[in-house]
């Protein structure tokens, strides 16, 4: 830290070079000039000057260095020191601010993180504060100082080292200008380039100012379009940035996913929590050798069901009922006895047709009780709950006795002994009841005893060695498969459906239009697959485009991981269900060994005895998967099959199996129907057999359908007629599940699907649909079945289905749309912005020069 | 330009003598503000307004008189428009949506606006934290301003208002200070020192000091490069708490029933009442936070921090390392040695 003059001097005078230098010159002080007037010298006083300046221009590109960056950073942490030790200077709390802005925003990104769900959510949180400060420093750069210096040569962001070796903007204050930090040489090439005449009086003044003028003019755009840059800026750099993250990260999950499966032992690890264990010693050592209350029943369930399913919690409760706590047993004491009594007092006192005096003389008093207890052998010994019936009615008895002999005694005050009886038996189980039941009920007498806890442990040991393992498979699961975003399934799903919109060429005024409705975007994609097919270089390169995409699904999911049988007819265990059964049917073995017996959760886990087909939790974790993947290809093999029929329907109509024999205007209406189906048909379509509006009388001419250019020409369909479904025609439905699903495929078709590993699946797929859903029965168009009759769920025939293109296309399109018109509205502004800021430059630093002024 | 203390009565007048010229200043000499809110709402505003008009102005045509103040104070525009952007950027485009992407982008969006205007709230506001507990245990008021009198030069001939204000604050240099202005006038019967003693009195130095103002300047400095250290870490910190706080889901419901039609008595009190339900439950929100592990406590740790990073400011800023010393003249010059100037 630096204060004046005079300081600086001092301190360089006490430097041991200079004082040595010094010594020198005052030993052997050098001959005066031969003009040198002192007088005049000290009038003038110029024997008190500054030292010379040791600052020096910064050379280098626009672009920092890494090693000026790490320059950077050591200062700027020693600023920091300095601040905290308080002994900072200006120039050095000033890039404090940079240090408290980078913490500001790490603190934002990182909030967010942890409020994101996905990898990308979270990863974009710090994408966008990177891209935020990059925008803030490249801005000025590209905008400002690179139009600045190829416009005018003069580079107005340039910096300089002061003699204390702080950087410094050059042009930081127009009124103070270090300007001898550029040498005359510089000055002078730079007014070259400014085109400053040669020959004007005061050059190196004139170039300087102009210097200065451009400087301050650009400085002053900065500030004025900063504003407007850095959030645009940053907003682009995020959103083009986004498919490079989401690639990596895609990659990166897939890997992590692989490794879970073939390390599920160790990485089971990462959940072993012990939960069970940790939580059931605590309840133990409250409760050991204590009678088993409900609470404790309770407490215990609560633990062991916290992470299970409500089906398996009640098997696993009603096992735990029967199997930890067997029979209740119940020791009826004196304190039970007292609260009888005060019970049945309470009890009484709310009828109102009682009076005290006939109350006490009826109830029993506590030693009265315990006698009669006593008496039956019912007091201090362990009964079960069937005794509670005998010992209400002894006291039932009693007090009956009591309440007729009241009666006798009291002529004038007769009372009801019916209504006594009844409340006597009252028997509400509920808490606030006062019936002697519930009271009874309470004096359990179980104990909590070291047997039951040593089975409790065991089982506790099971679950969280089972819930480790299992939350690993799920995490596998849901990595791979789930129905979440950003998965691997999700991250391909979205991958195909862009190739497919692309492939398509869905341009952005097109999707404009149509982006907010699939009605609108349905005779459009129409138009887009019949011009496609209708040649066969864009049909080949659209169906290799979507089958090479398509088939990247087996390298990110192998089939040996998982799997679905449906499409690859492969029924074999994979690698997934291999660990599924190992897993659960250990655990039930475990649970059905030994003492434990836990024959109802062991089947609600595995089945009867592992091999059920159906409804067990290990078959639902299993099926999870292969739904899902089933629903994916399903969508993705029919976009294959629907380009497939257009192209045959294009190319070879006449020959297709299906429209063999057929009416041409019947023809007609299968090629429509067909068409509209594959495109946009969901379950619900072919589960009523195909609704469509057909001529009842169609006209019987035979002829081929005509096709021209690839498309085919409608003779019928186009005449305006009254139409009607015919409910009836069960051979139309086959004729179009046929012409859709059955035959070979069109042979442009297989040879580029035989370049890829799906081609058995898609024809599996074909098969399959005309089975399940050709075999599916309907009670209002009977007999409508393409095949024997089928018992497929209708999840199968939902999934088997899949999404229909139209849809996966409104869908897709509404977001691209969506990004494109945002990219367009800030792209535009930013590059506008942009464009005027460096027209602007053109107009900077107009001066006249002195000569002109003259004129 | 700092004039000599011991004219600044002075009135150094470069301006033409003419007597039409009826443009009067509010100053016309450098003077030292009170620091309240009243003045410092007038500075900002005036600052504000020269920030988006006759400094551009003065810039954009490469005006000699641009100077460095200036153009920090046009920091401001990029700091507004930057904001107004930011918010254009997350809510603008969404309108062109259908209906279920504009609710969702719009979720976000008015979150993200909510952001940006308590990211600079707590950002300004958090200042305070440190600022007034120093000047309540110090005496050191760092933000005192001070209007500076500008004398430019003329842009032509008859160019005779050559007089400009600039708001400066009297520490804003650790290195330059603006002592001068902190000594009492004795014309006015203030006595020379008394802002220093009083300073120095709380700062435990002493009363009646011979020269307070010398015993405690150094003292000053350090509390002035503590305290700026302070401000800036903890403001960045308080105001990312602030975005963080504006995105708590209930705030959804006010974004959603917001409005500042004033005139509509019924919807503006109902708006009213739910940003209040919606502030409180969002500040609950934010402390207790949702799911679990770190995500649970984030909201703690990031406002735990901002808590933190103010009470160890001001502790830092408050403890001096340093005691109390004068320096001794007799040491800066040692009279038995040799002085050459050359």
């Amino acid at each position: 830290m630096n204060s004046n003059l005079i300081q600086n001097f001092i301190t360089y005078q006490s430097t041991s070079a200079n004082r040595l230098n010094q010594q020198k010159k005052q030993e052997a002080p050098k001959k005066p000039k031969p003009d040198f007037d002192i007088q005049k010298e000290l009038n003038n006083r110029t024997f008190i000057k500054p030292l010379d300046g040791k600052g020096q221009l910064i050379k280098g590109s626009i672009f920092n260095s890494p090693a000026a960056l790490v320059k950077n950073g050591i200062y700027n942490a020693k600023a920091l020191k300095h601040a905290i030790q308080g002994n900072a200077n200006d120039h050095e709390l000033g890039k404090l601010n940079d240090l408290g802005l980078m913490l500001g925003g790490l603190g934002i990104a990182g909030y967010l993180f942890t409020k994101r769900q996905t990898p990308m959510t979270k990863g974009m949180e710090f994408v966008g504060l990177a891209s935020f400060l990059a925008s803030m420093a490249i801005w000025p750069k590209i905008a400002i100082q690179l139009p600045a210096y190829l416009i005018h040569g003069v580079n107005v962001h340039k910096q300089y080292e002061d003699s204390f070796g702080r950087k410094k903007p050059f042009y930081q204050d127009p009124q103070f200008l270090p300007w001898d930090l550029y040498s005359d040489e510089e000055i002078q090439k730079i007014g070259d380039r400014l085109g400053v005449d040669k020959n004007i009086p005061n050059r190196r003044e004139f170039i300087q100012e102009k210097m200065k003028k451009i400087a301050t003019q650009n400085n002053t755009l900065w500030m004025l379009t900063a504003g407007f840059a850095a959030p645009i800026m940053s907003g682009i750099i995020c959103n083009l940035s986004e498919p490079y993250l989401n690639k990596f990260l895609d990659n990166r999950q897939n890997k992590e996913a692989d490794k879970i499966l073939s390390n599920i032992d160790s990485y089971a690890k990462k959940y072993q929590t012990n939960f069970i264990t940790n939580n059931l010693n605590e309840v133990i050592t409250k409760h050991k050798d204590q009678p088993v209350t409900k609470e404790l029943e309770e407490s215990i369930s609560e633990i062991f069901t916290k992470y299970m399913d409500p089906l398996t919690a009640r098997n696993f409760r009603a096992d735990l009922r029967e199997k930890i706590y067997g029979q209740n047993t119940y020791n009826v004491k004196v304190e039970n006895i007292k609260e009888i009594h005060e019970n049945l007092l309470k009890m009484f006192k709310k009828v109102r047709a009682f009076d005290e005096e006939f109350i006490q003389a009826i109830i029993p008093n506590e030693n009265q009780i315990i006698e009669l207890l006593n008496s039956n052998e019912q007091l201090n010994k362990d009964i079960d709950a069937s005794k509670f019936r005998d010992i209400t009615i002894a006291i039932k008895k009693l007090v009956e006795k009591n309440a007729v002999e009241y009666n006798k005694n009291n002529p004038d005050k007769q009372q009801d002994i019916e209504l006594v009886r009844k409340l006597i038996v009252k028997n509400k189980a509920d808490k606030n009841s006062s019936s002697i039941k519930v009271i009874l009920s309470k004096a359990k007498s179980n104990i909590f005893d070291s047997k039951a806890i040593t089975k409790l442990q065991k089982l506790a040991k099971i679950f969280d060695d089972f819930n480790a393992k299992n939350q690993a498979l799920d995490e596998y699961a849901l990595k791979k498969v789930g129905a979440a975003p950003e998965t691997v399934i999700a991250n391909y799903w979205n991958d195909v459906a862009k190739t497919l919109l692309k492939s398509l060429g869905f341009t952005s005024s097109e999707l404009e239009k149509v982006h907010s409705d699939t009605t609108l975007i349905s005779p459009l994609l129409r138009k887009k697959v019949d011009n496609i097919v209708a040649n066969k270089e864009s049909f080949n390169k659209l169906m290799t485009t979507m089958a090479k995409k398509i088939a990247e699904i087996n390298d990110k999911l192998k089939t040996s991981d998982i799997s679905t049988p449906l499409m690859t007819g492969d029924y074999n265990n994979t690698a997934y269900d291999d660990i599924v059964d190992g897993l659960f049917d250990s655990v039930a073995k475990e649970l059905r060994n030994g003492d434990l017996g836990f024959e109802r959760t062991a089947k609600g886990l595995v089945g009867v005895d592992g091999n059920d087909v159906i409804g067990t939790l290990k078959n639902l974790q299993k099926i999870y998967v292969k739904d899902r993947l089933l629903g994916v290809k399903s969508s993705f093999y029919r976009i294959i099959n629907t380009l497939d029929m257009f192209r045959r329907i294009s190319t070879d109509v006449n020959n297709q199996p299906a429209l063999q024999g057929k009416y041409t205007e019947v023809k007609e209406e299968l090629i429509e129907l067909c068409k509209t189906i594959t495109l946009e048909g969901h379950s619900s379509d072919y589960a009523t057999k195909f609704y469509m509006l057909r001529n009842a009388h169609p006209n019987t001419t035979k002829a081929p359908v005509e096709v021209k250019n690839g498309k085919v020409v409608y003779h019928y369909l186009n005449k305006n007629i009254e139409r009607t479904d015919i409910p009836g025609d069960k051979y139309f439905y086959q004729d179009a599940m046929r012409l859709m699903y059955e035959g070979d495929m069109h042979p442009d078709t297989m040879a580029i699907l035989n370049e890829t590993n799906i081609k058995q699946e898609v024809l599996n797929y074909r098969n399959t649909v005309l089975e399940k859903l050709g075999g599916e029965d309907y009670f209002a168009k009977p007999r409508h079945l393409i095949r024997a009759k089928n018992q497929t769920g209708s999840d199968v025939k939902f999934l088997l289905t899949g999404i229909s293109p139209l849809e996966l296309l409104h869908k897709t399109g509404k977001q691209v749309y969506n990004t494109n018109k945002w990219l367009k509205i800030f792209g535009g502004a930013g590059a506008a912005l942009l464009g005027l800021t460096v027209f602007v430059q053109f107009f900077l630093g107009k001066m006249k020069s002195p000569q002109q002024k003259g004129k | 330009m700092i004039l000599p203390i011991n004219n600044h009565k002075n009135v150094i007048g470069f301006r033409a003598n003419n007597n039409e010229d009826k443009k009067s200043l509010r100053y016309n000499h450098d003077t030292l503000l009170p620091n309240n809110f009243i003045t410092n709402t007038r500075i900002g505003l005036d600052k504000l307004t020269n920030a988006f008009t006759v400094y551009p102005a003065k810039g954009l045509k490469g005006s000699k008189n641009a100077n460095f103040y200036e153009f920090l104070t046009m920091g401001t525009v990029p700091y507004l428009v930057g904001s107004a952007t930011l918010m254009a950027v997350f809510n603008f485009a969404n309108k062109f949506y259908d209906h279920f992407d504009r609710t969702q982008a719009s979720k976000i969006g008015k979150k993200m606006a909510l952001g940006v205007v308590f990211y600079g709230l707590a950002k300004s506001l958090s200042k305070s934290l440190i600022t007034k507990p120093v000047k309540a245990l110090t005496g050191v008021d760092t933000e005192q301003p001070y209007a500076k009198v500008i004398y430019e030069l003329p842009d032509h001939i008859n160019d005779t208002d050559i007089t400009s204000i600039e708001y400066h604050k009297v520490f804003e240099s650790v290195e330059f200070p603006r002592w001068d202005l902190l000594y009492g006038d004795e014309s006015k019967g203030q006595k020379r020192n008394f802002r220093y003693d009083k300073i120095a009195k709380k700062l435990g130095m002493g009363e009646n000091l011979n020269d307070s103002d010398q015993e405690v300047k150094p003292r000053i400095k350090e509390i002035v490069v503590k305290s700026n250290l302070a401000k800036t870490i903890s403001s960045y910190l308080w105001a990312a708490s602030g975005v963080a706080f504006a995105f708590q889901t209930p705030w959804e419901k006010y974004l959603n029933n917001m409005t500042f039609k004033f005139w509509k008595e019924k919807e503006f009190k109902e708006s009213m009442s739910i940003l209040k339900e919606s502030f409180v439950k969002s500040a609950k929100n934010f402390y207790n936070g949702e799911g679990s592990g770190v995500s649970k406590h984030a909201g703690k740790i990031l406002l735990g921090a901002s808590l933190l990073s103010s009470v160890v400011g001001v502790a830092n800023t408050v403890a001096s390392g340093k005691k109390p010393q004068k320096t001794d003249a007799s040491k800066v010059i040692n009279k038995d040695d040799n002085y050459v100037v050359s």
